[in-house]
């Protein structure tokens, strides 16, 4: 579903991703964790193409994603992306800011995307605020509304950049449990998140990187009880006593 | 003597208001050329294309950084020789448009750069095509940047078109040119030709101001 | 379309073109040193709150707002005479755009004194400070970095603006340019060349405004 295959990416002289090879199959929940800089944002960013990379190649459903031939919206489609700032339209209503990639992308109806908009809507439990702007949602209720966009275009693949880390402590469980309801569905999704909560429930397998390299990758059970290098054991033991 | 002149200023009050009508002529149809190609070239401007930005760099310096009765020379006297032979009318819009154009499209450039980059990705990442992203997001976004220092760019713009004056269009500025020699009292003339200018200019002015305090709260 | 560009007609007309330059700059640098003291008493008399200073003030602004820089230069060249004041033209130029350049930097300044914060101001009336005091050691040293982008922004208006007065005569960088032209009839020559010292003007001047706002802007950063 997606391969990474000897994917290099460098920032000027940083080299933020260093050969980085990974399979993700579908209905695959993987999270990706690590510590500050280490180049998880980078590496999801590369998957729908809003990074380019250096070196290598990056295959999402068969379709080479930085190939200047690939169908950068058909290939946009399949993926749908979650901002840790959530980045919803401020000029816009919730109803519209789903409906816009729908009418103008897909280019269905606009009745039609306003049944799929009420419905993904009602679905991460936001039905009552469709004609509220942005602005006047809380941060766990306007990241929920962004995953109500992003799953308005049926995507195969979600991906996630520390969805919860600019929410308040008790807005983080109402943006994990509509998570956790999409992980249990089968979409394959990709989640940047230091949530190990999360992680431990639903995640297939938990990738860890550091420097740009993925230093550990396995089932969640294994990688929090018995981490095989030194790196991680240090991270998770930080993680979990913050 | 001052009386006189006044009768004689009552009397041929008519013509200022040609010339007037004139000056309306030119503002409204070069702001509306200007807006439509100032956007179109903001827009380009916020493309990635590095040669377009540098052609419209070079060409926004250049309406910027010569004086407008100088680019109305090259258009009306200099174009002839390229081969465009045009009338003081369509010579002043064309020398309006290209000068107007330049000043609104550094407005929409910078409003379009005050939008931050999460939109444009959130955007990109639904699929949206660069053209998509600009025209419903990021512009809709930036016209509360755009619109205040526009509608002043405006006044600044409807003041110019006195300048095209100097190719003998008969707008306003001109009238009073034309009667301050008939009429030999300066101030009176162009007291008058100021005032049918400030009619036009205030209202707009005091529109910018407002928009400038609605949109910073 | 340059073809035919005859750049040995350009070196002849050089030193008219020297000539007009010199007097673009000194119009252009005596006219902004008045604005500025215009535009300094204009905007202390705008935010004086004493009626008889600040509703004159308010109307001189708008006045030279609301209409064109020509339009002011032509009330004047023609409007002194009938007044039974003859002055060279030059200096019937500069008077113009003193005073057309003065209610915009007026506008300037107030727009960087209002930039300051009320906090601000509240402080210093907290510690006692007097008006003077409180202009002088708070808001004046704050609103100064603020007005420099856009004073500066004022003075490319302003070197362009003087080219308005060679529809007066006034023998500038542009009238050098028309001299030209009546004289052998080579516009592109005239008028390109006019427009190239222009420009080398403007790209000295713009980089300045720009370093000044960018340095303006790292500061508010903090
Ligand atoms: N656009 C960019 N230009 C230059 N350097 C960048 C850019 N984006 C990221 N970097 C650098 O690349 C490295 C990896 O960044 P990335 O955002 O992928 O890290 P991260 O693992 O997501 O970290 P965090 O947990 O802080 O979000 C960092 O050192 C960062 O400073
Ligand atoms: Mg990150």
């Amino acid at each position: 579903m997606i391969e990474f295959k000897g994917v290099n990416k460098w920032f000027g002289k940083l080299h933020v991703l260093n050969d980085v090879n990974l399979m993700v199959q579908k209905g695959e929940v993987l999270v990706i964790c690590g510590p500050s800089g280490s180049g998880k944002s980078t590496l999801i960013r590369c998957v729908n193409r809003l990074e380019p990379i250096q070196k290598g190649e990056i295959i999402v459903n068969g379709m080479s994603v930085h190939k200047s031939s690939t169908n950068l919206t058909k290939l946009r489609e399949e993926i749908g992306f979650i901002f840790q700032q959530f980045h919803l339209y401020p000029h816009m209503t919730v109803l519209q800011n789903i409906m816009l990639a729908p009418v103008n992308v897909k280019k269905i109806t606009k009745a039609e995307a306003e049944k799929i908009a009420r419905e993904k809507l009602e679905r991460v439990g936001l039905a009552e605020k469709a004609d509220a702007h942005p602005i006047q949602l809380s941060g766990g209720q306007q990241q929920r509304v962004a995953i109500a966009r992003g799953l308005a275009m049926s995507p195969e693949i979600m991906l996630f950049d520390e969805p919860t880390s600019a929410l308040d402590p008790e807005m983080i469980g109402e943006v994990l449990d509509v998570m956790v309801d999409l992980a249990t569905e089968g979409i394959t999704m990709c989640v940047v998140t230091h949530e190990m909560g999360f992680a431990k429930k639903v995640a297939d397998r938990v990738l860890f990187m550091d420097e740009g390299k993925i230093i550990e990758i396995g089932k969640p059970a294994d990688f929090f009880d018995n981490p095989q290098t030194e790196r991680a054991a240090d991270f998770i033991s930080k993680i979990l006593t913050h | 003597m001052m009386s006189f002149y006044f009768g004689r200023l009552v009397e041929i009050f008519p013509f200022f208001l040609t010339g007037l009508w004139m000056t309306v002529k030119i503002a409204f149809l070069s702001l509306i050329i200007c807006t439509i190609l100032g956007f179109i070239l903001g827009m380009m401007r916020a493309s990635h294309n590095i040669f377009l930005k540098r052609i419209i760099g070079f060409y926004v310096a250049f309406a910027r950084g010569t004086p407008f009765v100088v680019q109305i020379f090259i258009v009306f006297f200099i174009f002839p020789e390229w081969g465009l032979q045009l009338d003081a009318f369509p010579a002043a819009i064309v020398a309006m448009a290209i000068m107007g154009s330049a000043f609104v499209c550094e407005i929409v450039a910078s409003g379009i750069s005050s939008i931050s980059k999460g939109q444009w990705e959130a955007a990109a990442s639904s699929g949206l095509s660069k053209l998509q992203q600009l025209r419903l997001v990021i512009v809709p976004q930036s016209l509360k940047v755009i619109v205040p220092p526009l509608v002043g760019q405006y006044v600044l713009l409807i003041k110019d078109t006195s300048v095209v004056s100097v190719i003998g269009v008969t707008e306003l500025t001109r009238v009073g040119w034309v009667t301050v020699i008939r009429i030999p009292e300066g101030l009176m003339v162009f007291a008058l030709v100021g005032i049918l200018y400030f009619m036009i200019s205030y209202p707009l002015i005091l529109l910018s101001n407002y928009l400038e305090k609605k949109m910073t709260v | 379309m340059l073809a035919n560009f005859n750049f040995r007609i350009i070196f002849e007309y050089l030193p008219l073109f020297l000539t007009g330059l010199k007097y673009t700059f000194i119009i252009a640098i005596v006219s902004l040193a008045l604005a500025l003291i215009v535009g300094i008493i204009a905007c202390a008399c705008r935010i004086s709150g004493i009626k008889v200073l600040k509703y004159p003030a308010i109307a001189y602004i708008e006045i030279i707002r609301s209409t064109p820089l020509l339009v002011q230069i032509y009330f004047f060249y023609f409007g002194l005479p009938t007044l039974g004041i003859t002055v060279p033209e030059i200096q019937t130029g500069i008077f113009a755009l003193m005073l057309n350049s003065g209610a915009y930097i007026a506008e300037i300044i107030r727009a960087g004194i209002n930039s300051v914060d009320a906090g601000q101001i509240e402080a210093g009336h907290a510690s006692g400070l007097n008006y003077i005091q409180r202009m002088r050691f708070i808001i004046l040293p704050q609103a100064l970095g603020v007005t420099i982008p856009p004073l500066l922004g004022q003075a490319i208006v302003l070197v362009k603006d003087t080219a308005l007065l060679s529809l007066i005569s006034v023998m500038e960088l542009t009238r050098s340019g028309q001299t030209m032209t009546s004289e052998r009839f080579m516009p592109s020559e005239a008028f390109l060349t006019v427009a190239f010292f222009y420009m080398v003007i403007y790209f000295c001047l713009k980089p300045l405004a720009d370093w000044s706002q960018k340095k303006l802007i790292f500061r508010e950063a903090y």
